[in-house]
């Protein structure tokens, strides 16, 4: 049996998340997404038990390629003015390779998906929360309130983001807490224009007057009426940010400004790529991670807004 | 069809856009300039090594650029040197801002036009073909693929196309090559690589898009007319369809144009060395060339204002019931 | 930002920027193919042309294509002289330097290049307080407590004295780098440094007339570099060099796009990564020259108030030094292109010394079971139940200590990670914090007595401290091979650069000596150069850690090269060998 929403009135919980669950269920590709996220969440909080260290480093084992493959070293003797070569395979002890300091690949991937998942989801919530309050204070305000809000949010708007987040990072120093703490603080735009259009129409709908009607204070209807009938919008552009903001972060390493002391995905590719032609699987293996990580969001993402849009017939 | 509302409305949005410019120089420059690093960083090793005083020549070197003024006053300074059309003196390359990026902007220019031009062309004609034959396996390959476009991170798309097609198969050159002139064969294909990273993830969305909005006008009412009328199919998909798909399409071609300007381009600039505005920008931050950033900053925000206000005038003749209070 | 790549480039450029002369004029052979030669490289764009306001090497490298400074040196390091008529020999009380320059140097309008210029150049220009020449310290002397300019004066066209009150003994080195600004075109902007700053004439080295191989061209910004043929040079006209119809500084983002347009046949030359070498070498068309290179790494310990106690002690500092692995960093990390360092000064310096020099970190002293014991000794150590020493404090706390280095260089962050694993086995835990180089600067190196509102410095006094705690910094430096002194800016108690804190009266002594009138006699230099090397060594004061080697390459068809030092002296002879 499935229970539909009725006005704003928070109907019963499991019949709700059965209904929403049923329609997710359809779409192959969002459960994919789901799958692959909930796997790395495993490999997040699992992995480092079972994995080496992934700041271990062994200079003999530096740059050894993931398994089935080989590659060659040389080295160079002064005295003789002759270079040696000798050629590395993969073994199964670091099957994917190591990189430069002979950290294991495998150990320091995992360490970056608890890093770019933490990193995800905290930046993603300042995010969204910020957004959501901004949006909701500005569409039930109103006003001069409304205006002044809105215009802030436009300036946000039309600053180059990423060029914000370079200068910012560039002048008080790289470190991952300040980094996140900057996405999240630059990224809200988006979630407080949409929550607010929605807040706005919402806000003359009949049970809102009704409760306000019934003597509800402003901050009654805020919390238990408006927002959690923006709830699907939020936990949509929450799915659909994260991707982004694991992105930014990434990117950011990319340039050289990331935190080098942590291993995220962003970091290890950086270091890798200046030696693509001989040590590949360095830059190459976070980029994958990165590119699957990014898709099953963009497919739950996806999904979930078809699951939530009450006119899209699944 | 007089549009006297459109005039006022023009300028209304003119005094915003100053506005909000006026706002972004200002937090821009404030960052720059209350931070804790100066130009003279970069000296101060070299300085000790020789034997000189570093914090003499910090000072030194601040005093030569007009740094040591009260804040507010270089601010004021900046600002009316500005309006005069004087937009100062990069110290980090020598020269003045005006001419660098005069000479600078083309080729952010040609690479930004040419990936909108390609994500847009190819976007919606993949758009509108997934849309025609929904469910099909083109269809569904189609989609699955426009989501991989807009997964792949741009940066890493750019790195492995140089390790495939340039390092591996020789096909391409490692890095742009800028004494080719500008209308060339083989400007052109030295363009390819960083015009199919640069557009992918742009022609992904535009696929998506598309199909989309070509979907919800495919049940609308008006095709059944059109249909029954005996309209060839073409023309129905073609005109009246499309038409009506056409203005979210537009938001978002037009949305992109401005956003991506500044992000995606800068990085794809960054991976195969093409002296844009991105790579200067860039370069500035990390020399804390202020004049270059706040100027860099200003034609991005005007470039995106101005498109915003572009594309919500388009829309009043894409879509005449439109009108704005 | 890149600083290893950087040393590499700046090797390559700073001995292009002082271009060679052999006598005799024998015309090339395959001379008759011009081409253009095309450089590349990935450290960074100059700042300015208009040399004397900028204090990176780059902006030297490519002002030096068009003009030459007095004298340079080859391979073996024997003055090769350039705009010096003679060599300079200095007065035998060590104080007045005769400079005579030849007399066929013209400016670009025609006019002659004079001792005038030479003397305007340093009194108006370097000296003055309007303009601010970075390096002014070059010039100065400490005259009874005062910090005063030397005297230079002009005696006719082509001759003028500079006098110093007190001795130096490797003056003579900063003397031959001088190059001249044209006093005619000077006086316009004399006393306005934002003029001065924005001159044309001097952002586009327009006045350089015949004192280099190269003219101006263009310089398209993080592009390149382009300077021609001047057939008007001073010492090339009569052999028609140089060869090449253009010298092109090509930009590229990062190492690995330089390295494929030379695989590709794109540019003539450019620094090669220990990693590719071997590639390179089998390339059919080109060659690459392994050549020595001064650029020196080393492991600062903190003496001063907020470092570890511990590093106060001498006995401390070697037991840290007898642990680090110095052949991990030339063998694993640099591929065999490194070799351990026990002092500042490389082999290939004439001042060079092996003997007596304590070699910490390689052989006999890399031992941790011996560097434990001293550990012990000094009392910064227990010994545990299992037999086992492992550090502590005094009070008997785990010691966790700082090390901290830039950004930007994969073989020094590497190494960072490899001092750390070498300093666990003495059961010290160390964190290392990788910043970028201003931040290194400001936080780490600079310091201020706390509580003051001193300026901070790099050397404010024993009393001062940085921002950060820090306990090592791994730095990289180089070393003048001809003026090894230099160095003294780290080791003596009021160097410029001594963020350490290092205090030793015998080093400072030792350095005062060897830049005072005793070293005049090359003798008695070698002698006290030798002492330094010995007592540093012994005293620790920074774990020298490797002395790079340079990697270069360059297309199989360019002739002339003779790889050593100091390649770049006789570039200006180099020419394209016919194709068969």
């Amino acid at each position: 049996m499935v229970e539909t929403k009725i006005g704003g009135c928070l109907p019963n919980r499991t019949g709700l998340f059965n209904y929403y669950w049923q329609r997710i269920r359809r779409n192959k590709l969002a459960l994919a997404g789901l799958a692959f996220i909930v796997f790395l969440i495993a490999l997040a909080v699992i992995g480092p038990f079972v994995t080496s260290d992934p700041m271990a480093v062994n200079f003999d084992e530096k740059e050894i390629p993931p398994i089935s493959f080989t590659s060659q070293q040389s080295t160079y003797n002064i005295q003789t003015d002759q270079l040696t070569t000798k050629d590395i395979h993969g073994t199964w002890e670091h099957p994917l390779g190591t990189d430069s300091k002979g950290s294991d690949m495998l150990a320091m991937l995992i360490a970056g998906a608890r890093i770019s998942l933490l990193v995800g989801l905290i930046a993603t919530g300042i995010a969204i929360i910020l957004g959501t309050i901004i949006g909701v204070v500005s569409a039930y305000l109103g006003g001069w309130a409304d205006n002044i809000l809105m215009r802030f949010t436009d300036i946000m708007m039309t600053f180059p983001f990423f060029l914000l987040l370079v200068l910012i990072v560039f002048i008080f120093g790289p470190s991952l807490a300040f980094i996140v703490l900057v996405i999240g603080l630059t990224g809200w735009t988006g979630t407080a224009r949409m929550i607010r259009s929605e807040s706005l129409s919402l806000r003359t709908r009949e049970f809102v007057v009704a409760a306000k009607a019934l003597g509800a204070t402003d901050n009654r209807v805020v919390f238990r009426h408006l927002i959690p009938n923006v709830a699907s919008l939020i936990i949509i552009m929450a799915t659909l940010s994260i991707p982004g903001v694991i992105l930014a972060e990434a990117a950011l390493s990319f340039i050289g400004l990331g935190d080098p002391t942590v291993p995220s995905w962003g970091v290890i590719l950086e270091s890798g790529r200046h030696t693509l032609a001989t040590s590949w699987w360095v830059a190459v293996e976070p980029g994958i991670m990165l590119f699957l990580t990014v898709l099953a969001f963009n497919f739950l993402g996806d999904g979930l807004r078809d699951a939530f849009d009450p006119r899209s017939n699944l | 069809m007089g549009k006297s509302w459109l005039r006022d409305y023009i300028i209304k949005r003119l005094i915003y856009a100053v506005i909000i410019a006026l706002g972004i120089l200002t937090i821009t420059f404030i960052l720059l300039r209350v931070g804790p690093s100066s130009p003279a960083d970069k000296y101060l090793a070299n300085i000790a090594a020789r034997g000189g005083d570093p914090a003499q020549v910090q000072t030194a070197i601040e005093a030569r650029y007009g740094l040591d003024k009260p804040i507010y006053v270089q601010y004021f300074n900046y600002m009316g040197n500005l309006l005069r059309g004087d937009w100062g003196w990069s110290f980090s390359t020598s020269m003045p801002v005006t001419e660098l990026i005069k000479t600078h902007w083309i080729y952010s220019f040609q690479l930004i036009l040419l990936s909108s031009l390609f994500a847009a062309i190819l976007g919606m004609l993949i758009g509108i073909y997934s849309a025609v034959k929904q469910y099909t396996k083109a269809d569904y390959a189609f989609t699955f693929l426009s989501f991989i476009g807009i997964s792949v991170p741009t940066f890493w798309l750019g790195i492995m196309l140089i390790l495939v097609f340039s390092v591996k198969l020789g096909i391409f050159k490692v890095y742009y090559d800028t004494t080719l002139p500008l209308f060339s064969i083989d400007n052109l294909k030295a363009l390819v690589l960083p015009v199919i990273t640069l557009g992918t993830g742009m022609l992904a969305g535009y696929v998506r898009y598309t199909r989309s909005a070509m979907l919800d006008n495919l049940k609308k009412a008006f095709v059944t007319t059109a249909r029954a009328k005996g309209l060839p199919e073409r023309t129905v998909i073609g005109k009246h369809v499309f038409r009506n798909a056409l203005l979210p399409l537009v938001t978002i071609i037009m949305f992109d144009l401005g956003s991506i300007v500044f992000g995606g381009a800068y990085l794809t600039e960054y991976i195969f060395g093409i002296p844009g505005l991105g790579q200067i920008s860039f370069n500035a931050v990390f020399a804390n060339d202020y004049p270059v950033v706040v100027a860099v900053t200003l034609i991005s925000t005007f470039v995106i204002l101005l498109v915003n206000l572009a594309t919500d005038i388009s829309y009043t003749y894409l879509d005449p019931r439109i009108r704005y209070g | 930002m890149k600083k290893f790549g950087f040393i590499l480039a700046l090797v390559l450029i700073l001995v292009t920027l002082i271009t060679g002369c052999t006598g005799g004029g024998i015309k090339q052979e395959g001379a008759s193919v011009k081409g253009d030669f095309i450089d590349g490289d990935s450290g960074g764009d100059a700042e300015t042309l208009n040399w004397i306001l900028a204090a990176d090497a780059t902006s030297f490298g490519y002002a030096g294509h068009t003009v030459d400074s007095l004298a340079t040196y080859d391979n073996q390091l024997n003055i090769q002289l350039r705009c010096l008529a003679k060599d300079i020999e200095v007065s035998p009380d060590g104080l007045i330097y005769p400079v005579t320059i030849r007399d066929d140097l013209k400016w670009s309008d025609g006019s002659q290049v004079t001792a005038e210029d030479y003397v305007y150049t340093l009194k108006n220009l370097m000296f003055s307080d309007w303009l601010n020449y970075p390096y002014k310290g070059e010039w100065q002397e400490q005259v009874d407590g005062n910090t005063v300019f030397v005297t230079p004066e002009v005696v006719n066209a082509t001759t003028f004295t500079v006098t110093r009150q007190t001795v130096y003994s490797e003056f003579v080195y900063t003397i031959y780098d001088l190059i001249p600004y044209p006093k005619y075109i000077s006086t316009q902007y004399e006393g306005n440094v934002e003029a001065f700053t924005q001159a044309p004439e001097f952002n586009n080295l327009s006045y350089t007339g015949n004192l280099g191989p190269y003219k101006f061209k263009e310089w398209s910004r993080n592009d390149r570099f382009v300077v021609e043929r001047n057939p008007d040079y001073y010492l090339g006209k009569d052999i028609g060099a140089p060869y090449f119809n253009q010298y092109i500084i090509k930009l590229f983002g990062d190492s690995a796009t330089r390295q494929a347009a030379l695989e590709a046949g794109d540019i003539t030359s450019t620094g090669i990564e220990p990693a590719e070498v071997n590639r390179f070498k089998s390339m059919p068309d080109v060659k690459v020259y392994t050549i020595p290179s001064p650029a020196y790494w080393l492991l600062a310990y903190n003496e001063r108030a907020n470092g570890w106690q511990g590093l106060k002690d001498k006995k401390v500092r070697q037991a840290l030094s007898m642990t680090i692995n110095k052949q991990t960093i030339s063998q694993a990390i640099m591929l065999g292109f490194a070799e351990p360092a026990y002092s500042f000064i490389p082999a290939t310096s004439p001042w060079y010394t092996e003997e007596g020099v304590a070699k910490y970190g390689v052989g006999d002293l890399y031992d941790a079971g011996k560097a434990a014991e001293l550990l012990l000794e000094a009392g910064y150590a227990v010994r545990g139940n299992d037999g086992k020493i492992k550090a502590a404090n005094k009070d008997g706390s785990p010691v966790r200590l700082i090390l901290a280095t830039n950004t930007g260089s994969k073989p020094t962050q590497d190494t960072v990670f490899s001092i750390r694993k070498d300093l666990s086995q003495l059961g010290i835990e160390t964190e290392i914090k990788l910043v970028p180089w201003n931040t290194l600067i400001g936080q780490y190196m600079m310091n201020k007595v706390p509580g003051s509102n001193q300026q901070p410095g790099n050397n404010n006094g024993p009393e001062a401290v940085s921002q950060e705690r820090w306990d090592f910094i791994l730095l990289g430096f180089s070393t003048d091979l001809l003026a090894p002194s230099g160095s003294n800016v780290f080791f003596t108690t009021k160097g410029g650069l001594n963020f350490l804190g290092y205090s030793n009266t015998q080093v400072d002594d030792l350095f005062q000596r060897v830049r005072s009138k005793e070293a005049l006699d090359k003798g008695v230099r070698q002698q006290l150069y030798a002492e330094i090397s010995r007592v540093l060594s012994d005293e620790q004061p920074v774990d020298f850690l490797i002395f790079n080697r340079a990697n270069v390459g360059f297309q199989k068809n360019v002739m002339g090269i003779e790889p050593g030092v100091s390649m770049g002296y006789n570039y200006y002879k180099w020419y394209f060998e016919p194709v068969k």
